[in-house]
């Protein structure tokens, strides 16, 4: 049995171009996600107003804004206010886009982590001599991580499952790759919307099915 | 400060005024999809999530399937399934159509797992006891799992519809004029973008905003006493 004539160049295309974009988008997204997330959400659980103030505003506006606006919002609203701002390459500005959706997810979630770790654990760490930061650095953090990891996991799944937001700024991840590639054929005069889109389903349920079953399985080992 | 400065020099607050209506109706066109979708998204979970919940043969399979299949992929993958695919078999679905039917059955398959959880989190032996008192299966779903297992469920099935109602955004793809189509397309005309996410974002903060509030007020209301759990 050989395949039609026509999968050969879409699925090289799929694959060369829309899935190489798509990991490169929630790869950065991930990494921003991750790093601005842990900071804002362990700087939430200080008792300090204007600072509880301004990351809550930050949680609940990322948070509440679907991903599509807010990506439009990197990519037209920014160069609107200044051209310096301007971010030609859709890859980044999707990224950035998802960063802060993600970053607030995590924030909120780290906050959880850290107010999770009993009070004790803070007690010893000050009467061992650490300060805030070695307090959270060595003693509070790797702890809550290990209760971060199943949503962290959920959060990638979301993040893979996101990037194809990008589509609508014209970003080459696999959903606006395989557009590209049924557009091609049907000005060629062929119709495989439903084959090349089920195929797209297919990838993604691919990578997201084993990263859910692991979140479920991380849930029940680490708590 | 240079930067806030022009802008407050360039705002146009006739630009809400003259759109008013346009946005509006954009933003009722973004709440219909949405009701059609979470009515439907309840209707399903609540079947599907008993069917899960109670293991019924077949019927649990067949909504593991769904949930999975739903779960694992982009929802604006889905919309392109239903908009731009399916015509290739001669099932044309009008745009309305698409966007309350993608969200339904997006949050169908969330709301499966929510009520799922919420149903297997009563008690063994609540139902037990309800059997014993010689209710039928159904009639101890009704008066026993559900008013219980559905208050569990409650919160995250809210969090769900929340998430449909930013899903109608996606519909932009498909030129459905909800809130975000129709914004973007006055910005085409009037080209006031900071006018016009100012409003899209304030339009959809209160729309979401309002039902965060609403799970918390819910809540509280609803919480189960604690010699019940």
């Amino acid at each position: 049995m050989s395949l039609p004539d026509w999968v050969g160049p879409v699925a090289e295309y799929i694959f060369e171009v829309g899935l190489v974009n798509t990991l490169k988008i929630a790869g950065m997204a991930l990494v921003g996600s991750t790093v601005i997330g842990i900071v804002l959400g362990t700087l939430l659980t200080i008792r300090f107003l204007p600072s509880q103030a301004l990351i809550r505003l930050y949680i609940e506006v990322w948070r509440g804004l679907p991903i599509l606006v807010t990506i439009f919002m990197i990519f037209y609203l920014l160069p609107a206010l200044s051209q310096q701002l301007r971010i030609d390459d859709p890859l980044i500005a999707a990224a950035i886009g998802l960063t802060l959706w993600g970053s607030a997810q995590v924030a909120e979630a780290t906050r959880g982590a850290v107010v999770s770790i009993p009070r004790e654990q803070h007690e010893a760490a000050s009467a061992l001599g650490f300060g805030w930061l070695g307090r959270h650095g060595f003693v509070i953090l790797p702890q809550a991580l290990r209760r971060l990891l199943p949503p962290m996991v959920g959060l990638l799944v979301n993040i893979i499952q996101n990037t194809t937001i990008a589509q609508v700024i014209g970003a080459p991840e696999l959903l606006e790759a395989s557009e590209r590639q049924v557009e091609r054929l049907t000005f060629e005069g062929q119709e495989h919307a439903i084959q090349i889109y089920g195929a797209v389903m297919v990838l993604f349920f691919l990578i997201s099915f084993p990263l859910t079953r692991l979140a479920a399985y991380l849930e029940k080992r680490l708590i | 400060m240079s930067l806030l400065g022009l802008l407050a020099l360039a705002w146009d607050w006739g630009f809400f005024t003259e759109n008013w209506d346009e946005l509006l109706l954009g933003a009722r066109r973004t709440l219909e999809a949405s009701a059609i979708g979470i009515a439907g998204a309840f209707f399903i979970g609540l079947v599907l999530g008993a069917a899960r919940a109670h293991r019924v043969p077949v019927v649990s399979q067949l909504a593991g399937i769904y949930v999975e299949a739903i779960r694992n992929t982009p929802i604006l993958v889905q919309i392109f399934m239903l908009y731009f695919a399916l015509p290739q078999v001669g099932i044309r679905l009008d745009a309305f159509t698409v966007a309350w039917l993608a969200v339904m059955i997006w949050g169908g398959a969330f709301n499966t797992e929510n009520f799922r959880a919420g149903f297997e989190a009563v008690p063994v032996r609540y139902r037990e006891a309800g059997l014993a008192l010689g209710f039928s299966r159904i009639s101890t779903f009704l008066n026993v799992t559900l008013p219980i297992g559905g208050r569990i469920a409650l919160p995250s099935s809210i969090n769900t519809y929340i998430s449909v109602v930013k899903n109608t955004s996606l519909m932009y793809v498909i030129a459905y004029p909800e809130l975000t189509t129709t914004a973007l397309q006055i910005n085409a005309l009037t080209l006031q973008t900071t006018e016009t996410f100012a409003a899209l974002a304030v339009g959809y903060l209160v729309i979401v905003w309002t039902m965060s509030i609403a799970i918390r007020f819910l809540e509280s209301r609803l919480a189960l006493p604690e010699d019940a759990r």
